[in-house]
């Protein structure tokens, strides 16, 4: 009877424990050695971890969303953005625009080396253009250099090389472009061309060891594929001083709770993966609120519909649907994450104009437009409305499982029906890129480079509408949007440029082949001896120049507890600090 | 016997094939374009359209059934590092080519060869641990039947069956490894003693939810033994009472939780997903869970084969065990 009393016992506590643990307090945040001391500190390893894993690391193949993040750290480009979005130089200390925008100069820093030693030289950076662009890689993102002189040749196995990119000596690139491309600066901004060794050789290649002349290096054995990943510091980088981390590791398919249990006791150094209850503790708890930040709002949420599908064919009922959603009913499905919204490019986005005005919650309108498209509808006695159930298609364990919820309540009110269909994630893609079948999806956008373009004309130009794996998944046709989303895309005037972007997105906002719902924001959490941080428009944790200034309370929080603190710590009591 | 193993093979090698057929087909008719896994949901058509050419995914599906089973074995130079061979894996002349992931874009031998140590290592763990707890709580309960602690051990098996293992897995974690810090909280460490700390976590969690099972079965199993005449002879022939339980009643209700180890060693061996996952246990049950969710055919078909093989292989040797265990059964 007494091993029976104890086991019971033994029980109790340990659920009593986790009771306790899952409720309770936060751990404090493990301070900093000197907060008062700006000055940069050399040394340390910062520690990552995310839920997702990493496929492949190299520039010509950008699989997954976890892979820029590595790459920022291994790889600098001509050019890359600042901390609002712009262009800025980067290996290349100046660029010049020739030929009214169809041809640039870029002027490449002297003496920059690559991680293996070689100097890095034009014939470097036209070697890893060609490299990238080349049919053999695996490049989702080549088509959009497509406005390069010679990327049709190359693409169609008419040539070897990539005719519009040449050295013109060995510290200057000329690149030139068939017509003028205000997104090619842009899109070079991103990790996709940048210059890699000559150990990459001139062809893409699944077993070259990643090398680049970005701030940290990959040594071999450095990366244990699944689990994690470890780069050095490139002690040649071409910023003197910098990096000031001795190293970055980042840990892969680490479960949300192992994350949070983790950066608790200072086992991770910045933490984003929050569900969305520990999210807001952590928002909530003043020890922890300075030590967190929204990254820029880089995701726009809609709900997108068929233009050429009954209902959606008929822009009133378009015009309905974008009026009857609240929006701030869906805010608060994720509070911590989610921002309600009215406009296709989100706020945070280089060119976005959050004055326009936009898609907004009006009842009475949305009832109005039912009248106009010739299905009224009467809510006080359920009569009218659009006749069929309307099949809307999501996918499992998106946020659209728990937005969709809302979205049936909102549209019942003004007559429309929805037949939901969940499938899993590949289904999804395949159904929704497809022509002619679904009628009304969840749909999202998430920024590749920071400029209007990348939102609009992917969306709603007619010109990304295909029969298979069409973007514009809406379908939606409008020449006038067309000629204004081509004409800006040729204007390299800012003003002029923003001005024809705000009227295509006043076309898109009233004629609303999505209804556009949120914008999402990760927010990011750092220890407080996690100093130089602060989250980029473009590039998530990037902390290449990030330092730290950890003390010896930051290892107490680490080590093993003794017996002495175990039993209080099973009764539920916090560790000390 | 030669005749029985032989006819046994040949019915595994076909449960193999037709297993992987009915893989291949399947996830080659689904709804969905690996390619566009790949290059990812905003990439444009014309990217598309060029990884999918890449992959071989614009030839026909008997096509693509064809070529794979005529590389999935064959013969070749021994050490041949031709661009040809470069994702098979070797043995003397015989090549073993699953393909190239289309996600990892690695060999996927190579993967497997990774991966299945971890998994081999965590699924013997955890059949261990699962049968050292079960025979030994069921043994004890079924001795004390009726008493207190027989009512404990079933409760107890009750509760760890009802339980999920994430739930199992996640309060180990929180209790052991948060709070109190003696192990891990997950991964697999980089030296050998770090792998054999992870190892318990894991090994524990599928224990601990297997062990329940054990109990109940090895308790009705012992019941039903104990109540036998032979049990009643050795008594009376003065054996002791732990002699009677351990060499004789225990030996012989082992040979239905034989049946049922072998399997469930052949289940964990395809993966344990869920525990995998919480424990970041980087094994098949991951590797196969992502392979699905990206639609990654030469990963799925290598993980539907390892499994496969690993279930025939482990009814063979309970068919044997049976015969060793079970006289009556060599006679037949």
């Amino acid at each position: 009877m007494r091993w029976t009393r104890d086991a019971a016992r033994a029980v109790a506590i340990a659920c009593a424990a986790v009771g306790l643990g899952c409720a309770g307090e936060l751990e404090p945040p493990v301070p900093a050695a000197h907060p008062d001391d700006p000055t940069p500190r050399r040394g340390g390893v910062l520690h990552l971890a995310s839920f997702a894993d990493m496929r492949v690391i190299d520039p010509a193949n950008i699989a997954d969303g976890l892979v820029p993040r590595v790459n920022q750290a291994i790889f600098a480009g001509l050019v890359d953005y600042d901390g609002s979005g712009r262009v800025v130089p980067d290996l290349a200390e100046r660029w010049e625009v020739l030929d009214g925008g169809r041809r640039y100069r870029f002027f490449l820093r002297a003496g920059v080396r690559f991680h293996d030693g070689e100097e890095l030289t034009a014939d470097d950076v036209v070697r890893s253009m060609e490299r990238a662009l080349h049919p053999s890689a695996p490049n989702p993102y080549a088509s959009f250099y497509e406005s390069i002189v010679g990327f049709a040749e190359i693409q169609d196995k008419k040539s070897e090389a990539l005719a519009g990119v040449t050295a013109e000596g060995k510290y200057v690139v000329d690149v030139r472009l068939k017509d003028v491309d205000a997104t090619f600066l842009p899109a070079l901004g991103l990790q996709v061309l940048r210059p890699v060794c000559k150990s990459a050789g001139r062809r893409y290649s699944d077993t070259w060891q990643p090398c680049g002349a970005g701030p940290f290096k990959l040594l071999p054995g450095g990366w244990d594929k699944g689990r994690q990943i470890t780069l050095v510091r490139h002690d040649g980088y071409f910023r003197p001083g910098l990096p000031y981390l001795d190293a970055i590791s980042w840990s892969f398919l680490v479960n949300t709770a192992t994350q949070r249990f983790k950066f608790e006791t200072g086992a991770l150094d910045l933490l984003q993966d929050f569900r969305q209850a520990e999210l807001l503790r952590f928002q909530r708890d003043p020890r922890w609120k300075p030590l967190g930040e929204y990254e820029a709002e880089r995701q726009v949420g809609a709900e997108s519909m068929n233009t050429e599908l009954a209902p959606f064919d008929n822009v009133e009922i378009r015009r309905a649907v974008a009026a009857a959603i609240d929006r701030d009913h869906i805010r608060l499905i994720r509070p911590g994450n989610l921002r309600a919204a009215g406009l296709p490019i989100p706020p945070a986005v280089l060119g976005a104009n959050p004055s326009l005005p936009g898609q907004r919650y009006d009842l009475g309108a949305a009832l109005e437009h039912m009248k106009k498209a010739g299905y009224p509808y009467d809510p006080a006695t359920g009569r009218g409305g659009y006749p069929h159930p309307i099949r809307y298609v999501i996918y499992r364990q998106g946020l659209s499982e728990y937005t969709v919820q809302l979205l049936a309540q909102d549209l019942a009110k003004i007559g429309l029906r929805l037949d939901v269909q969940v499938v899993n994630y590949p289904s999804y893609l395949a159904i929704t890129h497809r022509r002619g079948k679904a009628q009304m999806t969840s749909a999202g956008w998430q920024q590749d480079y920071p400029d209007p373009s990348d939102f609009l004309d992917p969306l709603f130009h007619s010109r990304a509408i295909n029969d298979e794996d069409s973007n514009n998944v809406a379908f939606y046709k409008n020449p006038r949007l067309d000629a204004l989303l081509d004409r800006a895309r040729r204007e390299l005037d800012p003003p002029t440029r923003q001005r024809l972007y705000d009227e295509a997105q006043g076309i898109v906002v009233d004629e609303a082949p999505w209804a556009f719902t949120h914008y999402y924001r990760w927010y990011d959490a750092h220890q407080a001896y996690v100093r130089g941080y602060k989250p980029h428009p473009v590039w998530t944790h990037n902390v290449s120049f990030s330092w730290l200034d950890r003390g010896p309370s930051a290892q107490a929080g680490l080590a093993p507890r003794g017996p002495s603190t175990v039993l209080g710590l099973l009764g539920g009591r916090r560790g000390a600090p | 016997m030669t005749r029985f193993v032989a006819q046994r093979l040949a019915w595994a090698i076909f449960v193999v094939w037709a297993t992987a057929s009915i893989a291949f087909v399947t996830s080659s008719v689904l709804p969905s374009d690996p390619a566009r896994m790949v290059a990812g949901p905003q990439a444009r058509p014309e990217d598309v359209a060029r990884i999918r050419v890449q992959l071989g995914l614009d030839q026909p599906v008997w096509v693509r059934y064809r070529l794979f089973f005529r590389r999935l074995v064959h013969l070749g130079p021994a050490a041949e590092k031709a661009k040809d061979h470069e994702t098979c894996g070797t043995l003397a002349w015989v090549h073993v080519d699953l393909g190239k992931s289309y996600q990892q874009r690695r060999g996927v031998v190579a993967i497997l060869a990774d991966r299945l140590p971890r998994t081999a290592s965590l699924a013997l763990a955890a059949v261990l641990v699962q049968a050292a707890i079960g025979v030994a709580s069921g043994t004890f309960a079924a001795t004390r039947r009726g008493r207190p602690a027989d009512h404990l051990a079933v409760a107890a098996s009750l509760v760890g069956v009802s339980a999920p293992t994430y739930l199992i897995g996640l309060l180990l974690q929180y209790v052991l490894a948060h709070r109190l810090r003696v192990l891990p909280l997950d991964g697999f460490g980089q030296t050998p003693l770090e792998h054999a700390q992870s190892l318990v976590l894991p090994a524990l969690t599928l224990g601990i939810f297997g062990a329940s099972y054990y109990t109940r079965l090895v308790r009705d199993e012992m019941i039903t033994e104990l109540r036998k005449d032979y049990v009643r002879t050795a008594r009376a022939k003065g054996v002791s009472r732990v002699g009677v339980v351990v060499r004789h009643a225990l030996r012989n209700a082992l040979v239905p939780i034989v049946t049922v180890i072998g399997l469930d060693l052949g289940a964990l061996l395809g993966g344990a997903i869920v525990t995998e996952q919480v424990f970041r246990w980087p094994g098949l049950g991951s590797l196969s869970v992502t392979a699905v969710l990206d639609r990654d055919g030469p990963v799925i078909m290598g993980c539907v084969i390892v499994t496969a093989v690993a279930v025939v292989t482990l009814s063979l040797v309970v068919d044997l065990a049976y015969a060793a265990l079970d006289p009556r059964v060599r006679k037949r």
